[in-house]
């Protein structure tokens, strides 16, 4: 007891402690990285960058070299597009709203708004699969309105997984978005429409303008998440309407081709890796323009 | 507000919350909903009234024992990420040392990483060394999701801690182990449980790791979920979604609720 006391005794002093409390008290959580991330991580890149014990890019080749991987790619980037347009154009308006609300409304909606984030990403696109399915609420809607002349087949189609897709990451972007505009003064905005520009016009050159690296980051981080969600491009899209994500599930589980699917995951991987160097980017540049105001 | 709402671009922002909100809260209410049709199968809005679909989600075993390891597996998952997280974090806020802010950045790591990607490299690695079997697998792969969170939330509640207030209670005669449990943790209390509760939620929703690494006898209830919903529109698959969303719901009121009253 009293060694132990002495140990834990010096770690709240300021001064030199032994090396050995800082050591326990992060081994567990360094143990466990190891083991389960770092080493199975590696393994992952080594298994796509060997064949038959002998370092070869034959994998990637496989990849770069088939017309189908590089659709599935492009329809996998075109899913990342749609949806971070669609959280943009819904998600900018409705966090503005939020940050300049003033009543306890506000803190209402932003529960609102987390809500859907507590509800599993399974049972959400379940909901949009009933409300897809061939005589739904949608295609019965869109009829109605004339914007469509027959029965809209939206399940195990992109624009259906782009839909639910978007409404699954609308939280997210919002709750970024909302920090972004809270953090930008009010005050600015009544100062550019004093001086005679219109609220539209005032909130394109002020608020807008300070909001766009937060806004790129939100971006970043919706977009990056979409072309590796798998959840609902495997529900609503199933087999015909297949991204990176449902092919590599694929490959691991029905086909157990293990170098294949350590191929298209790293592939996957560079790209969410270079969009969260960016998205890094993005947030260093808005610290140091806020540093700077 | 800075922009006046009876304005036609205030009526404009407003329209567009409107169909956002209707927009993220549709597809919820549908599951909830839809089940109390009388119709047999699912449709939205529901036509007639029963509880038929709700009671034979409740009736059938496969989805309780499924719920069951799911809330097994999420406090398991809970408790463990939240110790090892809370230990780094405090490890972190506490020592400077070289190095720091790599360790920590690889301690966040797993958040940027598709769970997907980490769900390959996971079944490949358990597959390779045949280290543990069945349920701890899937308990382990959480814990790697998770305890990101746990660190993110009680990290910056670490670093706003007054150090002062530790030293005071050393120096009238505290140990630091009990001024460890009797001033360090109650303030920092609220982000623990913050922590633990993202770590549960996360946990017990997580599908992708599920499918991947749980053992095909003891599925847990996303998995059966989404097994079900692939193979056909049930409406008691239907139900027991909807059971899901109102148990979130009433914890998130509780949470609330709870929250607010510790804030007073």
């Amino acid at each position: 007891m009293t060694a132990t006391g002495d140990l834990a005794r010096q770690k709240g002093r300021s001064g030199p402690s032994p090396a050995v409390v800082p050591v326990l008290i992060f081994a567990p959580c360094l143990i466990v990285y190891l083991v389960l991330f770092v080493w199975p991580q590696l393994s992952l890149l080594t298994t796509s960058a060997f064949d038959k014990g002998q370092l070869s890019g034959v994998h990637y080749v496989r990849f770069l070299g088939d017309e189908y991987y590089w659709e599935l790619l492009g329809r996998t980037l075109l899913l990342g597009v749609c949806v971070t347009l669609i959280t943009l154009v819904l998600g900018v308006p409705v966090a503005y709203v939020l940050a300049r609300m003033q009543s306890r409304m506000a803190a209402l909606l932003l529960i609102l708004t987390t809500f859907p984030l507590l509800v599993s990403a399974v049972v959400r696109s379940f909901g949009w699969m009933v409300l897809f399915f061939r005589d739904g609420i949608v295609s019965n809607t869109l009829q109605a309105l004339g914007l469509v002349d027959h029965p809209l087949q939206l399940m195990y189609t992109l624009t259906g997984v782009i839909i639910a897709l978007a409404q699954v990451l609308l939280p997210l972007m919002v709750l970024t978005l909302h920090g972004v505009f809270k953090s930008i003064d009010p005050d600015l905005e009544f100062a550019a429409m004093s001086l005679g520009a219109s609220p539209p016009l005032a909130l394109c050159l002020v608020t807008l303008r300070l909001a766009r690296s937060g806004i790129v980051a939100g971006s970043l981080l919706v977009f990056s998440l979409a072309i590796s969600a798998f959840a609902t491009p495997g529900l609503v899209g199933g087999a015909r309407a297949n991204v990176m994500a449902t092919a590599i599930y694929e490959q691991t589980i029905e086909m157990l081709d293990w170098p294949f699917a350590s191929t298209l995951a790293t592939v996957l991987l560079v790209f969410v890796l270079a969009l969260s160097l960016l998205y890094g980017a993005a947030l260093d540049r808005r610290a140091k323009s806020e540093s700077v105001a | 507000m800075t922009i006046d709402p009876r304005s036609p671009f205030g009526l404009l922002l407003t329209a567009i919350c409107i169909i956002a909100f209707a927009y993220l809260i549709l597809p919820i209410l549908v599951v909830v909903v839809a089940p109390l049709g009388d119709t047999g199968y699912l449709a939205f809005p529901p036509k007639g009234f029963t509880l038929r679909w709700y009671a034979a989600a409740l009736d059938d075993t496969r989805y309780l024992s499924g719920f069951l390891t799911s809330l097994q597996i999420g406090g398991a998952v809970a408790l463990l990420s939240t110790i090892i997280g809370v230990l780094a974090a405090y490890g972190l806020s506490r020592y400077d040392f070289p190095g720091r802010s790599l360790i920590e950045a690889l301690f966040l790591s797993p958040l940027i990483l598709p769970t997907l990607v980490l769900a390959v490299s996971l079944s490949l690695f358990f597959t390779r060394t045949g280290l543990l079997t069945g349920t701890g697998r899937l308990v382990l792969a959480h814990i790697i999701v998770c305890t990101p969170y746990v660190i993110r939330v009680t990290l910056p509640v670490l670093r706003r801690f007054d150090r002062t207030l530790e030293e005071a209670a050393q120096n009238l005669g505290a140990s630091p182990i009990q001024s460890f449990f009797l001033i360090l943790l109650p303030v920092i209390k609220t982000g623990i449980i913050a922590g633990c509760v993202m770590a549960f939620i996360t946990s017990f929703d997580e599908v992708v790791l599920a499918l991947f690494l749980a053992s095909p006898g003891e599925p847990t209830l996303p998995v059966i979920i989404y097994s079900a919903v692939q193979l056909g529109f049930e409406p008691t698959v239907a139900a027991v979604s909807g059971l899901l969303v109102i148990l979130t719901c009433v914890f998130m009121v509780l949470y609330q609720i709870l929250g607010v009253a510790r804030q007073d």
